[in-house]
């Protein structure tokens, strides 16, 4: 039991819409009847597209919004339901980083106020001096310098403001930090330099991270196990290999099929989907998938299929995995083809090169280029 | 029928009060039915040098340098505003990346589709319609004689985007300019939109020019690839050269960030600190501010020379395992 740090069962999101005068009143199924277990330690990712209510589900967790329905374990107590100075303990150990960098910091902050504040807020013991000197070690932690603290915002890059909301999530030593979409609003460079980053203060820190993304390719690089959305509910979930090597869901087959690989005449077949994502205000009946589904049969717009077991750990919700399984003998991404032999060595040289300048941690490259 | 479609030379301009060019010394040709992908990270010029092209800079604080823009065996000058705006809309079309703020929100779809082609074709408006309901069915739209009433709010992000493609292509381009065209859309719809674009593209034989920060989307679509950073091109060549014997250390940088689907999970290499801003632009080779092989040597402006056949590197050390391995 204690191998779990966070379970969700049966957890629902309904939310009420519309209503005015004499309108209808809708109910947006946002997240319906999702279940996950994350363990201690790991990294665990949910992926999805826009409108899979990813994002809510990470506000359930994260006890910023109350489920409809359902209940949520953290590290073995039910956290569904809980208020005041609990629901403020409960903010202790778990922590949230956000996607924009850009609106999620108060521009009229310092970043020395920023980071202070939740060190205030969770560890009032700490005296004005102690706190600084905090400040300038998390602010060292996430690779930024203690002089940064007089700076503002607006002072530093996409990527610095995202090192600085890192920051103020480890100000209170959280056992979990959850991210929604943490890098998607970074440029590749740097987005590598964040992903890096979470990676190193996770085997530090000893934390557990959950990643909310849509980028199938971050995700496989930061997960270690990984639940696909689909309409407000897990279509697919285990271990991160097995899914991206075995895709069994017909919409995780189209989405890993759907990816533009930066490798050159790659031969692939694609799953087309025809359309876009219904609205989650009218699912459609019985297997939500259905409607996109180039596999659908007769009977998955009336039976809703179950999550089950396939192998090794993965649960998947179709009816008819097995048999698509058994016409598409390679589902999974094949490996790309080496680069040639120069370009080989090229990379060696810049890797070896890239890492002799990042080792000394006060250049000015690591910290970026504000002056 | 070897005369390219366009051919940028030298294209260099700066915006008023600024010390440094925003865009410096760009070359690049572009034949019929090809896909040129202008690849960098943000801040590296790639709009910017797009809008250039379409004479979308405001005239009054743009100073363009002594560049040449041959487009179909006519020869221009970058600033010469009148005349591709004749051109534009009718003979080169241009998407953007948020196809929201792009339409307008107040008009049906069908009548801003229709004024496209008001306003470069001698016809009337019953006909320009005619041309937007043809276009809504060309580009993938359901019921396309209902949806052209609907307002650009009733769309997804995807149908939106369908729009702005019907509404580029309405005239018949020669020449399409995409902006990240993909960039605020799902994967599923995203493939959707690139097949879209390519099925087009076959059926008409234009020439597009694809902006992207996205080196998968460039794997897919791409005949030829300039590599930009900080306004300059560092790296030109055909897509296949640039994927399997990539050589300037910027793009080394930028394809050794992207984690990979497949293979053993790595720790990802990174291209240290940021694009710096306009005027804070290191002289001679812009990327020496970040290159981890940067030396005296790189405040000279390196030439953007031929490594092998068509390919072309903008750096000093180019082939780096010859000039590099034996010094380390």
């Amino acid at each position: 039991m204690t191998d779990l740090i966070l379970k969700a069962d049966g957890l629902k999101k309904h939310f009420q819409v519309g209503g005015g005068f004499m309108a209808e009143t809708k109910t947006v199924r946002a997240v319906d009847g999702v279940s996950i277990e994350v363990r201690r330690g790991e990294t665990f990712a949910i992926v999805g597209e826009s409108g899979c209510g990813k994002s809510t589900l990470a506000r359930l967790l994260m006890r910023l919004l109350e489920p409809t329905e359902g209940a949520i374990e953290f590290d073995g107590r039910d956290i569904a339901g809980i208020r005041g100075r609990d629901l403020r303990e409960l903010r202790r150990d778990m922590q949230f980083v956000f996607q924009d960098p850009f609106s999620s910091l108060n521009p009229r902050m310092s970043v020395g106020k920023l980071v202070g504040e939740p060190i205030e807020t969770h560890r009032p013991e700490l005296s004005r001096a102690q706190r600084r000197q905090e400040v300038a070690r998390l602010l060292r932690t996430v690779g930024l310098r203690p002089e940064h603290a007089d700076r503002y915002p607006h002072e530093f890059s996409g990527g610095q403001r995202q090192r600085i909301g890192i920051a103020r999530a480890l100000a209170s030593n959280p056992r979990l930090v959850i991210g929604d979409e943490p890098v998607s609003a970074l440029d590749v460079s740097v987005q590598a330099q964040v992903v890096n980053l979470l990676h190193d203060l996770k085997s530090k820190l000893d934390m557990t991270l959950v990643i909310i993304a849509h980028d199938l390719a971050v995700i496989r690089h930061m997960s270690d196990r990984v639940a696909v959305m689909y309409l407000g509910q897990v279509v697919e979930s285990g271990p991160t290999d097995e899914i991206f090597a075995r895709p069994r869901h017909p919409y995780t087959l189209a989405l890993l099929s759907a990816i533009p690989e930066p490798v050159h005449g790659r031969e692939r077949t694609r799953i087309a989907l025809s359309g876009e994502t219904p609205s989650p205000a009218s699912p459609p009946s019985g297997c939500r998938f259905h409607t996109r589904c180039p596999f659908a049969r007769e009977d998955c717009a009336t039976r809703v299929p179950e999550l089950r077991v396939a192998a090794n750990e993965t649960r998947v919700a179709c009816h008819y995995w097995e048999e698509i399984a058994a016409t598409r003998p390679k589902a999974g991404l094949t490996p790309a083809a080496a680069r040639s032999e120069g370009a080989q060595r090229r990379f060696a040289l810049y890797e070896a090169a890239t890492l002799r300048q990042t080792d000394r941690p006060e250049t000015a490259s690591n910290a970026g280029a504000t002056t | 029928m070897n005369q390219p479609l366009l051919e940028v030379e030298n294209l260099r301009f700066r915006f008023r009060g600024q010390a440094q060019d925003v865009v410096q010394d760009v070359s690049f040709r572009l034949g019929r039915n090809e896909t040129l992908c202008i690849v960098g990270e943000s801040g590296c010029g790639k709009s910017v040098t797009a809008l250039a092209l379409m004479g979308l800079l405001p005239q009054d604080s743009v100073r363009f340098g002594a560049g040449r823009i041959r487009f179909d065996g006519e020869s221009f000058a970058p600033g010469d505003h009148d005349r591709i705006a004749r051109m534009r809309g009718d003979r080169m079309a241009m998407i953007f990346q948020e196809p929201m703020t792009s339409l307008n929100p107040a008009f049906r779809i069908g009548d801003q589709i229709a004024e496209a082609v008001e306003r470069h074709r001698n016809c009337g408006h019953a006909a320009a319609r005619a041309r937007a309901l043809e276009m809504l069915g060309k580009v993938g739209i359901p019921a396309p004689e209902q949806r052209l009433d609907a307002y650009p709010h009733q769309l997804s992000g995807g149908m939106r985007q369908r729009v702005m493609i019907a509404m580029a292509l309405a005239n018949d381009p020669e020449l399409l300019i995409a902006d990240e065209p993909t960039t605020a859309l799902d994967v599923t719809v995203q493939a959707q939109i690139l097949e879209l674009i390519a099925e087009l593209q076959a059926e008409t034989g234009m020439g597009t020019i694809m902006i992207t920060h996205d080196l998968g989307v460039v794997a897919e679509i791409a005949t030829n690839v300039a590599v930009m950073y900080a306004g300059q091109v560092v790296e030109y060549g055909s897509a296949r050269s640039i994927f399997e014997n990539p050589q300037h250390p910027y793009t080394i940088g930028l394809m050794a960030s992207v984690p990979s689907l497949t293979g053993p999970r790595r720790r990802l290499s990174t291209v240290p600190g940021v694009v710096p801003a306009i005027g804070q632009m290191p002289e001679g080779c812009r990327f020496s501010s970040r290159c981890p092989f940067a030396a005296p040597v790189c405040a000279g402006r390196p030439d953007l020379a031929e490594q092998d056949p068509g390919h072309r590197v903008a750096c000093h050390f180019a082939p780096l395992e010859r000039t590099l391995e034996r010094s380390a």
